[in-house]
């Protein structure tokens, strides 16, 4: 597996990501070989570090093959990837969340709802047809502090471990979706460096089950 | 803060409208070029270039494509309240044409077109909202060898406008689906395991096929999907534990097209790709694509969609094709950096020797020397101009040599060796 050009996300998913790499035989890397710059050639690829949001960016478009993103992500691009492989670490829930002792905690949704969240498109699609009438509020980081503010009656968050949630007194109502890192790949890379991208898609898919297998056994 | 010169922001009338480009002299004569030489290689195929419209009826073209494309169509209203689109692709208005006024020809037909299409799309995605397709539709004719002409003819259109180095996958819009069916599924898990493909998340075709029970055979089949794709040898090892008829049909088709294919001799380059992923409500039979190493997208794509007609009131069986101008162009300017715009040869003249200058001009164009007189009196001496119109005859540089004469062996001189 030569010649593929890899995006990986910044943040949450970074060390991860890395790891995984490493892990599968793809690249000798660790997170701080990007310190130095955002574009690192690794055994013959090469790998660059990208905004989370950018990486169906980048691959949509060619400037990337394959990239590694968390499906949280994909929820809210409309871009056109192949999603090859579940990669199963950064697992997340996407939570709708409402200050403790609210109705709405309760389970009482009548009228209307203001409903604080960075993932509007997902929350388009989780609120569609349901009989309530909601307003979204596009934010774009710190969502549980909005009930608080009294910027919103509830929150459709991202929570991995629901601390901030309760640290912000939020108790969850609904799951509205659960994500995990995804590998992606542009759609002419999967057709033009098929056996590239199909070996990089078998590597990580066996680093993925093996590490899930340890964290299984332990 | 000094406003900066050209600045649509500083100056509203120059602003442009996002995901529309403007190609510069060079850009656009390549562009140009690529779109004569696709119609001239359509046309030496015996394909009729057909003239249609910018603009249709939405209930036309709603007729042709899916919710999904229609969503992403440019529409307004005429001053009589019919509402319109701008096409979005070309196949429909050549349907909507053959319905209506080639109905009666012999079949079957070979049409081509050439023009731009427009697509809504968001304006920050940073696609094309407006692009050049070439295409050719064969009317009527339900034989693979129709399927095999039109991926001939793609082949040779690309080699023709310069495009080198393309790989064609070619697969069936019958295959998954079939697959799919033959497994035993019922018709709500194909229908999300075909949304799923359609999406391209193979994650999620996973996931619904670990809630069946998919037979072995299939199930390994569809899991390896992306995979699927080589020379006909894949057929066979694809055909291995395979039952149902659709997708035996399918491969059987395929293995037919192949032999076809390679009677044309385009062999070269061209890969099965069993798992291709195409609009299975419009496409009814094998299916092509085309990728090059420089482009994120396919050049053009292709295939059977034997009931488009007959919604049009025409049933007849067809197949075809499209290219994609632009992004034709744009593995040329990735390999070949961007084209210059053409160098005319320059003419100057002294006094009173105006009129030589156009005659020398006029002529070179004739040989098909692109030339501009100058519109103002020079000295010839002051000037680098090739070409100079001179009291005592003609002076010119041609291949680094400087030469006095004639009219006649000054054109022959700067044209290179008549004939």
């Amino acid at each position: 597996m030569k010649g593929l050009r890899i995006a990986l996300p910044a943040g949450t998913l970074f060390d991860g990501a890395c790891d995984l790499l490493r892990s599968a035989g793809v690249a000798r890397i660790d997170a701080a070989v990007f310190d130095r710059s955002l574009r690192v050639e690794e055994s013959g690829n090469a790998l660059i570090k990208v905004r989370p949001a950018d990486v169906p960016v980048y691959v949509e478009m060619g400037a990337a093959d394959c990239g590694v993103v968390g499906k949280d992500v994909l929820w809210e691009s409309a871009r056109d990837c192949y999603e090859l492989v579940d990669l199963r670490f950064g697992a997340c829930r996407l939570v709708l969340a409402a200050p403790e002792g609210a109705a709405l905690a309760r389970g009482d949704w009548s009228g209307s709802l203001r409903v604080a969240t960075k993932y509007p498109e997902s929350a388009r699609r989780f609120f569609a047809g349901m009989a309530v009438t909601v307003e979204l509020i596009r934010l774009n980081g710190a969502v549980e502090l909005a009930p608080a503010a009294g910027l919103a009656d509830a929150v459709l968050d991202i929570t991995a471990t629901g601390q901030t949630l309760r640290a912000n007194h939020l108790v969850e109502i609904a799951e509205a979706g659960s994500s995990t890192a995804r590998l992606i790949a542009n759609q002419a890379a999967l057709k033009t460096r098929s056996d590239s991208v199909n070996t990089l898609a078998a590597a990580l898919r066996r680093a993925a089950d093996s590490v899930r297998g340890a964290e299984g056994a332990a | 803060m000094a406003a900066v010169v050209g600045d649509p922001r500083s100056t509203p009338a120059l602003g442009r409208a996002g995901g529309f480009s403007d190609l510069l002299p060079g850009a656009a004569g390549r562009r140009r070029d690529l779109i004569e030489a696709f119609v001239g290689a359509f046309e030496s195929w015996g394909y009729g270039l057909l003239g249609t419209p910018l603009v249709e009826p939405l209930d036309t073209v709603a007729a042709g494509i899916g919710a999904a494309r229609q969503s992403q169509l440019f529409r307004f209203m005429d001053a009589d309240g019919a509402l319109l689109t701008l096409v979005g692709e070309r196949t429909v208005s050549v349907a909507r044409v053959v319905a209506t006024q080639l109905q009666r020809e012999q079949l079957p037909l070979r049409l081509c077109y050439a023009g731009p299409v427009l697509r809504n799309a968001p304006l920050l995605d940073g696609r094309r909202r407006e692009a050049i397709q070439a295409g050719c539709e064969l009317i009527g004719h339900a034989g693979l060898a129709a399927d095999a002409e039109c991926i001939a003819l793609a082949a040779a259109a690309l080699e023709r406008g310069g495009v080198r180095g393309v790989q064609i996958d070619v697969g069936h819009a019958d295959f998954i689906p079939g697959v799919l069916e033959s497994a035993g599924l019922d018709a709500d898990a194909q229908r999300i395991v075909l949304g799923a493909l359609a999406r391209r998340d193979l994650v999620a075709v996973e996931a619904a096929l670990e809630r069946t029970d998919v037979r072995d055979a299939e199930r390994r089949l569809l899991l390896a999907f992306p995979t699927l794709r080589g020379g006909r040898e894949i057929l066979d090892t694809a055909a291995i534990g395979l039952g149902g008829d659709r997708p035996r049909g399918a491969i059987e088709q395929l293995m037919q097209l192949w032999e076809l294919i390679e009677e044309h001799g385009v062999t070269q380059g061209v890969h099965l790709d069993l798992g291709a992923v195409r609009d299975w409500d419009y496409y009814t039979g094998p299916t092509f694509e085309v990728f090059s190493l420089d482009s994120g997208f396919p050049l053009g794509s292709g295939g059977r969609y034997d009931s488009l007609l007959e919604r049009f009131g025409f049933p007849a069986r067809a197949t075809g094709f499209v290219l994609h101008v632009d992004r034709c162009n744009d593995v040329l300017t990735r390999r070949d950096g961007e084209p210059q715009p053409p160098a005319a040869l320059r003419v100057a003249w002294s006094s009173g020797q105006r009129v030589v200058a156009l005659s020398l001009a006029k002529r070179l164009r004739e040989r098909g020397v692109a030339a501009v007189c100058d519109l103002d009196l020079t000295d010839p001496r002051a000037t680098d101009a090739p070409a100079q119109a001179c009291s005592d005859g003609v002076h010119w540089i041609a291949r680094g040599a400087r030469g006095q004469g004639s009219l006649d062996a000054a054109v022959d001189a700067l044209t290179g060796p008549a004939g």
